[in-house]
C-alpha cells in the first residue's frame, strides 16, 4: 500500500566530531552484527536495525479506526561524526488474514505492518503528514517520532560521548510517506521543526527509499541550524568581532557538511535534484555560506587596518 | 546546564525569582527553558502571564508526560503566548523563552518508579540538547519530586547541574534552608543514597534569599531610629546564624531585595516596569539580572 517513516536528526552530543572507530563502537547497539560505514565523500555511519513490534491504531485523516500489527524497522546513523539519527518505517500492507496471528507470522516480516480490516492507503498517508493529522499522535496511535526519538536517544546517552556539545540547537523530525506510481515530490516545513515528505517512486520500495529520506533530513537539518546560527549572530545588530565569535560553530562544526544526495542511489537522484530547484536547498545553503564567510573577511580586514593603523602611529 | 529550584517552605518566592532568572537570562542571549515540576499547583504560568495555562495545562501537561500518558510535554513559546504586551516580542539579541506547564488539578507525585524517572532523564536529556539554561521548580520541601530529579541526575553524569535552595531572611527559614540540604532525608542524605557523591553535591548546591530588606533600604527612610537600630541588630544576628548553618556568604548566590510589585502580584519584572512605569525597583531588576549571570558563571560555583 505504502511505506511511512519518521527521521529524527540532531547535533551529536560531543565537543567535536567522532572518528569512524567511535561511531561504530556508538552504533553497535545490537552485539553481533556490525555497524556499515562508507567513507566518502563523507564519513556515514549506520547502525543494525532494530524491530519493535506494534499492535495499534494507524493515523487516518478521516479518523477512521485503522488497527495495523507487525513491526517498525529502527536504526541510527551519524554523519560527519557530527550528525546524529534515529529513523524507523514501516510498509503498510492489507492483512490476508481478518485477526491477528501469532507473533511468528509477523517476525518473519521484519519492517512490515498488517492492516487488519478496510483502509485507504491516500487516508493514511493524509493521516500520517497532511495538514489535518492531528499534531503529534496520542499513546494508542503509532507513533514512529517517538520510535525514532528514542533511537536518537540511545545515541546521544552513550556514554562515549562527552556532552560538551559546541553549541544547543533543536532536533527536527521529517515524516515521510512513499508509494509507488508517477514520480512526484513533494517537501514542507511545518510548524517549528516539523518537516513532511510525499514521495511517489517509480519501481517498487527499496532501502534506497529511507536512505533518500534520511539524507534530506540531515541536510534539512544542516540548513534550519546554520538558520539559527546566523540568526543568533545578529549581523550587523553587533559589532563584527562578535557577530564572527557566534558564527564560529558553523564554520568549525557545520559547513564541511554539505554532500547532497552523497549516498542517494542513481534512479532517486532526480528527486533531490527536483528538491534542488524547488524549494533549492542548495541554493539557500551556499547563500548563507557565503554571508558567513563574508562576515569573516570583512571582520578579518577591519583587524588589519586597525593594526595597521596601530603600527604607524 | 540544569538548574534545579528547590524552598523548605512555600511561599518563598521561589517560582516569582526562578521565573525572572530565566526571564533575565533569556534577554542576555541564550535560550532557556522552564519546567513547572511543581505539580501541586503549577503556577508558573500564570507569573509569564500566559492566561491558558495561568494554573497549568489540562492537556500534555508535565504531569500526564511523566505518568507515560503523552508522549512529549506540551510547549508554551513565552515570546508568542504571554498576554502581557512587553512580553509578546521577543526583544533583538533574546533567546528563546520556553514554558513547559504542570498539569492542571495535576496533584502531587504519589510514587518514584523507573518508569517514571527514565522519562524524566528522556526529558531533561533531550531538553539539554537545545536550550542553554532549563529552570525546574521542584516545588518546596522533602518531596518524590526531588527525590525524582535527584535520581535522574545519577543516570546523567555527562550533563551538568546546579541547585538552588531559596529562603527568606528571618530564623526560620535560614534554619529550615540548611535542614533541606543538610538535615535527614535532605538533599545531600537523599542524593548520596541514590548514588551522588556527597563532596560533589554539596558543591553544586547554592542559596539565594528572597524578600531581603536591607537596613539601609529607602522603605525604611521613615523609621525611627530605634526601629532601625533593632533591625539592623536583627539582621547583624541573622548573618551571624546564616553562617552557623552554612547558608553564609559563601554558600550565598545572591539575594533579592523585597520589592513592592512583587509584594502585590506574581510576576516578571521588565525594564519597563523599571523604567517606564517605575512601578518596580531598579535594585530588584539588577539582582534578578546578577543571578542569571552568576548561575553560569563557574567561579561563583567554585568548591566551598
Ligand atoms: N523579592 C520579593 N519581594 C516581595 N515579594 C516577593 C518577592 N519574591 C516573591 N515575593 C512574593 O512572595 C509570594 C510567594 O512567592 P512565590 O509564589 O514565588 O513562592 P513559592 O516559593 O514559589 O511558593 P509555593 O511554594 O507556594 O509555590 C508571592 O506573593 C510573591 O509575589
Ligand atoms: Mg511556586
Amino acid at each position: 500500500m505504502l511505506v511511512m517513516g519518521e527521521v529524527h536528526t540532531g547535533l551529536l552530543q560531543n565537543s567535536g566530531e567522532i572518528s569512524e572507530s567511535t561511531c561504530r563502537q556508538v552504533l553497535g547497539l545490537m552485539a553481533g552484527e556490525t555497524v556499515r560505514v562508507s567513507r566518502r565523500p563523507i564519513v556515514h555511519a549506520l547502525s543494525p536495525e532494530r524491530l519493535t513490534g506494534v499492535d495499534c491504531a494507524l493515523p487516518t485523516a478521516s479518523r477512521s479506526r485503522v488497527r495495523g500489527v507487525g513491526t517498525v524497522v529502527s536504526r541510527c546513523a551519524v554523519t560527519g561524526g557530527r550528525v546524529a539519527q534515529g529513523s524507523s518505517y514501516v510498509r503498510v500492507v492489507r492483512s490476508d488474514a481478518d485477526r491477528r496471528l501469532p507473533w511468528s507470522h509477523y517476525l518473519a516480516r521484519p519492517g512490515v505492518v498488517e492492516v487488519l480490516g478496510k483502509a485507504k492507503a491516500a487516508d493514511l498517508a493524509e493521516g500520517f503528514t497532511g495538514d489535518s493529522a492531528p499534531g503529534r499522535p496520542d499513546g494508542a496511535c503509532l507513533d514512529l517520532g517517538a520510535v525514532s526519538g528514542r533511537f536518537l536517544d540511545l545515541v546521544q546517552q552513550s556514554t562515549l560521548l562527552d556532552r560538551r556539545a559546541p553549541f544547543k540547537i533543536p532536533r527536527t523530525s521529517l515524516r515521510w510517506v512513499a508509494e509507488t506510481g508517477e514520480p512526484s515530490i513533494r517537501f514542507t516545513l511545518h510548524a517549528e521543526q516539523e518537516r513532511t515528505l510525499r514521495l511517489t517512486h517509480p519501481g517498487p520500495f527499496t532501502t534506497a527509499v529511507v536512505d533518500l529520506c534520511e539524507d534530506l533530513a540531515t541536510h534539512d537539518w544542516l540548513l534550519t541550524s546554520l538558520l539559527v546560527i546566523v540568526e543568533r549572530a545578529r549581523i550587523g545588530g553587533t559589532p563584527g568581532a562578535q557577530a564572527v565569535a557566534r558564527l564560529a560553530p558553523a564554520i568549525d562544526h557545520l559547513m564541511h557538511l554539505w554532500m547532497p544526495a552523497a549516498r542517494v542511489e542513481e534512479w532517486l537522484t532526480p528527486f533531490w535534484e527536483s528538491l534542488e530547484r524547488r524549494p533549492g536547498f542548495t541554493r539557500q545553503w551556499r547563500s548563507l555560506v557565503d554571508r558567513v564567510r563574508d562576515q569573516v573577511a570583512m571582520n578579518t580586514l577591519a583587524l588589519l587596518n586597525a593594526t595597521a593603523d596601530a603600527g604607524r602611529r | 546546564m540544569l538548574v534545579f529550584a528547590i524552598s523548605d517552605k512555600g511561599g518563598t518566592g521561589r517560582s516569582v525569582t526562578g521565573t525572572n532568572i530565566v526571564y533575565r537570562h533569556a534577554l542576555q542571549g541564550n535560550d532557556v527553558c522552564y519546567l513547572d515540576f511543581d505539580f501541586g499547583s503549577p503556577t508558573a504560568g500564570a507569573i509569564f502571564s500566559v492566561s491558558a495555562v495561568a494554573r497549568g495545562t489540562r492537556e500534555n501537561g508535565l504531569h500526564h508526560y511523566l505518568r507515560g500518558e503523552c508522549p512529549q510535554p506540551r510547549r508554551v513559546d513565552v515570546w508568542a503566548e504571554s498576554d502581557r504586551e512587553g512580553l509578546r516580542t521577543r526583544p533583538p539579541g533574546a533567546g528563546r523563552l520556553v514554558l513547559l506547564p504542570g498539569s492542571e488539578g495535576g496533584g502531587e507525585l504519589s510514587a518514584l518508579t523507573d518508569e517514571v524517572v527514565g522519562r524524566c532523564v528522556q526529558l531533561l536529556g533531550r531538553l539539554d540538547e537545545e536550550f542553554d539554561l532549563c529552570m525546574i521548580d521542584v516545588s518546596a520541601g522533602r518531596s518524590f519530586t526531588a527525590e525524582l530529579v535527584l535520581a535522574a541526575t545519577v543516570r546523567m553524569p555527562a550533563i551538568p547541574f546546579r541547585w538552588l535552595v531559596f529562603h527568606r531572611w528571618t530564623r526560620q527559614h535560614i534554619i529550615a534552608a540548611d535542614g533541606l540540604v543538610t538535615g535527614a532525608d535532605g538533599l545531600l542524605d537523599v542524593g548520596t543514597r541514590f548514588g551522588h557523591d556527597t563532596d560533589d553535591l554539596r558543591d553544586r548546591i547554592r542559596f539565594v534569599r528572597t524578600a531581603v530588606l536591607e537596613p539601609d533600604a529607602a522603605e525604611l527612610v521613615g523609621l525611627r531610629d530605634e526601629q532601625r537600630a533593632w533591625l539592623s541588630a536583627c539582621d547583624s544576628e541573622l548573618r551571624e546564624l546564616a553562617g552557623r548553618h552554612g547558608v553564609g556568604r559563601t554558600a550565598m548566590l545572591g539575594k533579592i531585595p523585597l520589592d513592592p510589585v512583587l509584594q502585590w502580584r506574581e510576576q516578571l519584572i521588565t525594564d519597563e516596569d523599571v523604567l517606564a512605569s517605575k512601578i518596580a525597583n531598579a535594585e530588584t531588576a539588577t539582582a534578578f539580572e546578577d543571578l542569571a549571570k552568576k548561575i553560569v558563571d563557574d567561579s561563583a560555583w567554585e568548591g566551598l
